[in-house]
This record gives structure tokens, sequence and C-alpha cells, in this order.
């Protein structure tokens, strides 16, 4: 039934076939072209998305820029803070140095220099009533209980014929001669302190005190007031 | 009389639910043989109108064009000179031309069936 069919209309069908599928391929092609545009479009679109994500990391850092400034900012304003108590600790630390130089200038590690009094002990001339020297002779606590003294009453350096006398020093008796740090000075011994002369000499000169302990034991005891006196540090002995 | 446009819609169909994809550098080939389709299409249509259509002479316009249109766009590419615009040129000027034939042939047409509906009223 189909081939008479085709046969009797053969022209007339072959021609639709023809017309249908040009109108296919060309519909196809359109509908195609139709799509691939649009997917161009949406090709294009991931451009814009990487642009979009490129703006917002940028914003994202621009706003870390910023609060990294602010950071910077108040750390610097930190920073001045410190320096500020920092100027102020540096008054205290020159009390400090002031008082570390002058803790060194009592332990010897500076040259003293100043006003102070000089003390001289002498023996006393020889006596022919008596029979034992030790009783004219400058003893070593002669002279410790002078240096005792004039520590007490502030001096600042104290030398012994231009030995200058350290925190540790000692002073020994060894016969005629006394012993300042393994070193022997014979008398007369020039006892020299630095310091606030009025104070030392009336310290010495109180009553009962150590200057007429002195005269007591028949002792030459000589003072004077000195506006400047030089002292060696205890170094420059060591040195020497 | 249907006919075409129902192959036409379906190949439209086709064509939008194809999930084929294609190199870049041959869409320029795509949109010349889609203008080579509807020259042919526009021309085949103004034949049958002037009652002078071939079957061979449309089927092989239609795919000689289509293949000349894309080997010309290929040789354009290669030599680095913008043949396709060369076709793009032929068909668009072809194409207007057939639509206007087109619309003459069916002004006639309408006015024939005018004067004839006229006169049998008159």
């Amino acid at each position: 039934m189909k081939k008479p069919l085709h046969l009797k209309s053969g022209k007339f069908k072959r021609k639709q076939l023809i017309i249908l599928i040009v109108c296919i391929a060309t519909g196809f092609m359109i509908g195609y072209s139709f799509k691939l545009t649009q997917n161009q479009q949406k090709a294009t679109d991931p451009y814009w998305n990487q642009e979009d994500s490129y703006r917002e990391e940028l914003i994202e850092q621009q706003e870390r820029n910023k609060e990294l400034a602010e950071e910077y900012y108040s750390l610097q304003n930190k920073m001045r803070e410190y320096e500020k108590t920092f100027a102020e600790n540096e008054e205290e630390y020159e009390h400090l140095i002031e008082e570390a130089e002058r803790l060194r200038l009592v332990l010897g590690y500076l040259p003293a220099q100043g006003e102070g009094i000089r003390v001289t002990l002498k023996d006393n001339e020889y006596n022919p009533n008596s029979t034992n020297p030790n009783d004219y002779i400058v003893h070593e606590f002669h002279v410790l209980s002078v240096i005792n003294e004039l520590k007490i009453s502030g001096a600042e350096a104290i030398s012994i014929n231009g030995h200058r006398l350290k925190s540790n020093s000692y002073i020994r008796c060894n016969g005629p001669v006394i012993t300042v740090d393994g070193k022997q000075y014979p008398a007369p011994f020039v006892i020299e302190a630095v310091g606030n002369s009025e104070t030392l000499v009336s310290s010495l000169k109180i009553t009962g005190g150590v200057f007429d302990q002195l005269l007591n034991d028949r002792i030459v005891v000589t003072l004077e007031e000195r506006n400047l006196i030089n002292m060696p540090t205890i170094n420059d002995e060591i040195v020497s | 009389m249907w006919l075409p446009f129902l192959g036409l819609l379906l190949g439209l169909s086709l064509g939008l639910l194809t999930d084929m994809q294609i190199p870049a550098v041959y869409e320029n080939y795509l949109s010349i043989a889609v203008l080579a389709a509807l020259d042919t299409l526009f021309g085949g249509i103004r034949a049958h109108l002037q009652q002078v259509y071939d079957d061979k002479v449309f089927i092989s316009g239609f795919f000689f064009n289509i293949i000349l249109a894309a080997g010309l766009a290929f040789l354009g590419v290669h030599l680095g000179v913008d043949l396709y615009l060369a076709a793009i040129f032929a068909f668009g000027v072809r194409l207007f031309q057939n639509i206007a034939v087109i619309r003459r042939i069916l002004i006639t047409k309408w006015e024939e069936r005018h004067i004839k509906k006229d006169e049998n009223t008159v």
C-alpha cells in the first residue's frame, strides 16, 4: 500500500522531503548558533565573576591594610607613651647614677677631691720617766678610732699616709709600725679625710671623744682643715 | 504548506537541545553557513513562486553554498584576509534581493486576487 502511494506521488513526496530536510538543517543551524551565542555569553560570565572576585579581594586587602595601619598607629602611640615614661625614668636613672657615683667614691674607685681635714698623729717625744714606750707611741687602735670616728661622721674618703682606705681595709699593729692592707707605715700617721670639714672636726673634738682620748694617751695630734684634698683611687695603688 | 515550518521548528528545537561543543574558531563558519542556508531557502521560495523551482538546483545550491561559504571563511582565516566578509556580503545582498522579489510577487498575486474579487462582485 505504501509503495503505490510512493509511486503515485513520487515527485511530490521527494520535493516535500527535500524541503523538509533543508528546513530542518536550516532550523538546526539557526538554533545551534543561537545556543552557541548564549553559551558564549555564559562563557564570558566567568570572566566577570573572576573580576568580581578580584575586586572583592582587593577591597579585602584594602580593609586589611586599613586595619594594619590603625594597629601601626596605636602601636606607635604606645611606643611614645613608653618613651615618655622612659624619659621620666631617665631622671630616676640620673639619681641612680649620682648614687652610684657616690657609692663608688665611698668605695674608693674614684679619686676623691674636695674639702676635708688632715689629722696627724705623732709619737710623743721620748720620755725618760716612762719605762713603757707603749705609753707614748701611736698604736693602731688610735688610728682605728680616728678612722671610725671619721667614717661615722660622714667622711667620703679616708687615706693613711696617702694610702686610700677601702671598705675592707685592715689595720694591724706591727711593732713600731702599723700595717695597712699589707703595707707598713711608720709614724707619723697622716690621716686625710674628704668630707664636710666642720662636721668632721666637731665630731673629733667632741668632749670625751677621740681627740680627748688621744691627748689622754699623750699622742701629739694636729688637726688642720683643708680646702682641697686630693686622694688617689684604690686602683692607683694596686697599679703602683 | 505547513511542512517547511514544521521542519524549521523541528530543526530549531534540535539545535537548541544539542549539547555539542565546537571550538570558538569555527563559530564564524557556522554563522556564514546559517546565512548561506537562509539565502538558499529564500532563493527556493522565490523560485517556487516564479515557477522555476528545481529540486536539484535547490538541494545542490543549499549544500554547495554552505560549503563554499565555509571554505571561503577557512581560506580567509588562513590567509589573514577577512574573506568571510565577501560571503556575508554576497549572501546578504542576495537575501535582500530574494526577499524583495518574493514581496513583489506576493503583492502582485494579492492584487490579482483582489481584482478578481472585484470582478466577481461587480
